[in-house]
This record gives structure tokens, sequence and C-alpha cells, in this order.
């Protein structure tokens, strides 16, 4: 019984394997391409959903389960994005902006140090060893 | 017949244990997002946060060879090939400690730069207190060790102006009672050395108490004369993050106490934001880490069994595998989100 799903199907997990490696090589190819930082954000992020779909398809055999996938997923997955969601406006739009120090008091302190020390690593680089 | 979904027990019970993961995960992962979107100069460069993109790049394919070995394992077994199956699951479990080894790793980086929650100064003036602390705790634990030998009177061992004292006038003194010649003379040796660390100390901490600059002597006839030669309006200069940055440098430096001070003061390094990234790091990262080892035992389970594993075996293999790869899963998000984002 329990086999059923698996013996219907044949994948070739290898297969997978090796497009599992690729998306991950795509990964850290884009972190070193330096390219913007939102283009970087879109491209990691879609090989990353895109390789979790393979590993929930093919290893974990979504792909040839029944229905009951969706409705023991679909409450769950409504929950985890309804989360942030929720978080967004209290935490991440509001706590931030004028009350915490990082933005406040400690703002030129901040500034005035992350200036000098950008400085000084400029001049370290532009050192000849 | 079979009333309900058409899938064993325990394979349900899995499923439904994976469904409160994802949420748990999740709960972690987006309040993350959440707090990175709202905090305005994230730490992102590997200098401030010490994140090595090379090392999460080979963890994930470490994760993904084990994902890979688990689903040969599960396969094996339904064909009734545990030879092969314990071969697969054996490696994956070798894969999982060179996980952890490397996570390990990882986190020694972060604890040799005091790269963890409640610890990070975000500000100059927060790093500069920070070293005035640390020093603070060497200069005493060297103090402790004259009076935990009783060599010099533990009265009040935590005032520290009473122990200097009583340190400074060591060379010239007997041994007390109970103490031996041979560790009084090393410890006789040794209080001019401590004795002008706690000078040190306690001229940057009077700076910092006073935040003024250390080109102010700390002397008071000279503080109050400078004090005194000021014109209306003036300021006495404040003490700057560089000149501690420069004083803790030359302290360091030197012949007598410098590795006290190396080992116990770490370099400032200010790092705004840094508390929350590294309280969100840990987080995601120890609890994943929980996961691997919770993975791990359920494989040491299978492969306990050795020549004696059979077809019994299957779904707990099965349900294994399911959660191994869950375990990559989360995995999956955490290399953009934390190492490359």
């Amino acid at each position: 019984m329990s086999h059923e799903a698996h013996d219907t199907h044949h994948v070739n997990y290898l297969t997978i394997f090796f497009v599992l490696t690729g998306f991950s090589l795509l990964s850290y190819i884009f972190d070193i391409l330096q390219m913007s930082k939102g283009v970087t954000i879109v491209l990691v992020l879609a090989v990353a959903c895109a390789k979790a779909l393979c590993v929930m398809m093919y290893f974990m055999h979504l792909k040839f389960e029944g229905n009951w996938k969706f409705v023991l997923l679909a409450p769950t997955t409504i929950l985890a994005i309804g989360l942030p969601l929720a978080l967004f406006p209290d935490v991440g739009t509001s706590y931030y902006t004028s009350v915490a120090p990082q933005t406040g008091i400690w703002e030129g302190e901040i500034s005035e140090y992350q200036a000098h020390h950008a400085q000084a690593k400029a001049e370290a680089a532009a050192v000849p060893e | 017949m079979k009333m309900g979904i058409p899938i064993p027990n325990s394979k349900l019970g899995m499923w439904l244990f994976l469904g409160t993961e994802i949420m748990f995960f999740t709960a972690f992962i987006g309040t993350y997002i959440v707090l990175r979107l709202g905090s305005r100069g994230w730490p992102t460069d590997p200098e401030d946060t010490h994140i090595n993109v090379t090392l999460g790049f080979i963890n994930t394919c470490v994760l993904i060879v084990s994902s890979y070995f688990v689903v040969v394992a599960h396969e094996a077994m339904a064909q009734k090939n545990f030879q092969k199956a314990r071969t697969y699951l054996f490696g994956t479990l070798a894969l999982a400690v060179v996980f952890l080894g490397i996570k390990g790793v990882e986190y020694a980086g972060k604890i040799s730069h005091d790269i963890l929650p409640g610890r990070i100064a975000e500000t100059p003036t927060q790093a500069i207190q920070k070293v005035n602390r640390e020093l603070e705790i060497v200069v005493r634990d060297r103090f402790r060790e004259y009076t935990d030998a009783g060599v010099v009177p533990a009265d009040r061992p935590d005032d520290i102006v009473s122990v200097v004292s009583q340190i400074s006038a060591l060379p010239g003194s007997t041994p007390p009672e109970g103490v031996d010649d041979d560790v009084f003379a090393e410890f006789q040796k040794d209080a001019e050395i401590d004795v002008e660390l706690f000078r040190q100390w306690m001229n940057l901490h009077q700076h910092v108490v006073a935040n003024v600059s250390l080109a102010v002597p700390a002397i008071p006839t000279e503080y109050l004369a400078a004090r005194g030669n000021l014109k209306e309006g003036e300021k006495l200069p404040t003490l700057k993050f560089e000149e501690v940055e420069k004083y803790l440098a030359d302290l360091k430096a030197n012949e007598k106490f410098g590795s006290f001070v190396t080992a116990g003061v770490f370099d400032p390094h200010p790092v705004v934001y840094g508390n929350i990234f590294a309280s969100t790091y840990f987080l995601m990262t120890g609890f994943h880490a929980i996961h691997v080892i919770v993975g791990m035992i359920l494989f040491v389970a299978v492969l306990k069994q050795g020549s004696q594993l059979d077809g019994r075996w299957t779904d707990f293999v099965e349900n294994s595998g399911l959660y191994w790869h869950f375990v990559d899963l989360v995995w999956i998000f955490l290399f953009p989100l934390l190492y490359i984002i």
C-alpha cells in the first residue's frame, strides 16, 4: 500500500540531483556577478523556488500523490504566507521608521563612522602592496 | 476498504508534522524578511557579518547530495536491496556530519569575532564602551589570580583599587603565610606588568566616563588646567572611536601584557543592526541544525539494525526521507536569504 504510488512511476533521481546542483551553482554565480541588488534578489529567490519545487515534486513524490496533498498543504501554506503579511504593517513599515535609535539618535554618529571607515578602506585599497 | 486518505497512517502523520514544520520555519523566515525590510542599513558586508558564501554553497551541495542518497536508499528499500539502502543511508549520515562540521566552522568564525546576539556594538560610542568593559574584565581576571592564590588578602576582591594598591606593594614584601616562595616570586615578577595594565585601562576608563579625547591628560591637575583654559562656549574635544582603536592596537602590541589584551578584548567594529542580524542568523541556522541532528538520529535508528534491516523498515525510511527532504528544503531558502541577499 505504502509504495503504490512509488511503484507506478519511475523518476531518474540522478537527473533531478544534477538539476538541483546546477540551480545551486546558478545562485552562487548570481552572487559573484555583482548585479544590482534587486535583480540578484529576484533571481536567487526564483532559483530557490525552482529548487524547492524539484525537491517537493520528485524527491518528496508530491507529483505522484493524490489530491490529499492539496487538502493537507493548503492551510499551512496560507498560514505561512499570512504571517509575514500580518507582521509587515506593524513591524516592517512602522517600528523602525522613527522610533529605533539606529535611524534616530544614533544616525549621525553611525553615518560619521561609516564615512570614515569607507574612506580608510578606500585609502588602504589604493596603497600598492 | 480503507477510509480516508489513501496513504499509510505513518506517512499521513509525517505530512501533518511537516505541515506544522512549514509554519514553524516560515514564522522565522517571514519575521526575518519583515525585520530586514524594516531596518535600513541591515549589515550585508562580509566584513561585518562574517558570512562565508562559499561555505554556504558547499553546505547546499552537501544537503542536495544527501537528499539524493536518501531517495536512492528508499528506492533500494522498496526493491528489497537492503545492503544498498544501508550504504546510502550511511552516506547520508556522513554528509549530515559534514554539514554540521562546516556549520561549526562558520559558528566558530562568528564567535571568534564576537558576532553574537546582544554583544555587538552598533555605534562607535557602544564600541568604545565595549572595549572599556572588556579591558576591565581582563584586568579583573588578572587580579583574581592574585586573590585566588592568597598572594594578596581577598577581603574585598572586587574592590579593584584596594587590590591594585596591594599588588603594587608586592615587589618589596614577603610571602604571606601559606603561600609558596616560588609562587610568590612569580607573582612579584608579574605585579609591575599587571599594575601597568590597570593604569592603561583606568586611563581609558576615565576618558570614557568623561567623554574626553585621549589627547587630554587624565591626570586631575592637567585635566582641570585644560578645562580652565577653555574660552566661553568652548568644550574639550570628545573621545573619538579612531583614538580608542589606535589605543587598543598599541595595548595589544605591548610586549608585556599585549597577549592578555589580545585574548580578552575584541577588535572594535560597530555594526548597525548587528544584534538583530546575529539573532535571526543563529535562530534560523540553529533550529535548522537541530533538525539535522534529529534526522541523523532517525538514520542511526535504521542503521543500527545492521544486517537485520528488512522490509518492515521501508515506511520508516520513506518517512525519514520525507523529513530529510524538508530539512533540505528549509536550507534551500536559508542559503539565498542569509548568504546571498
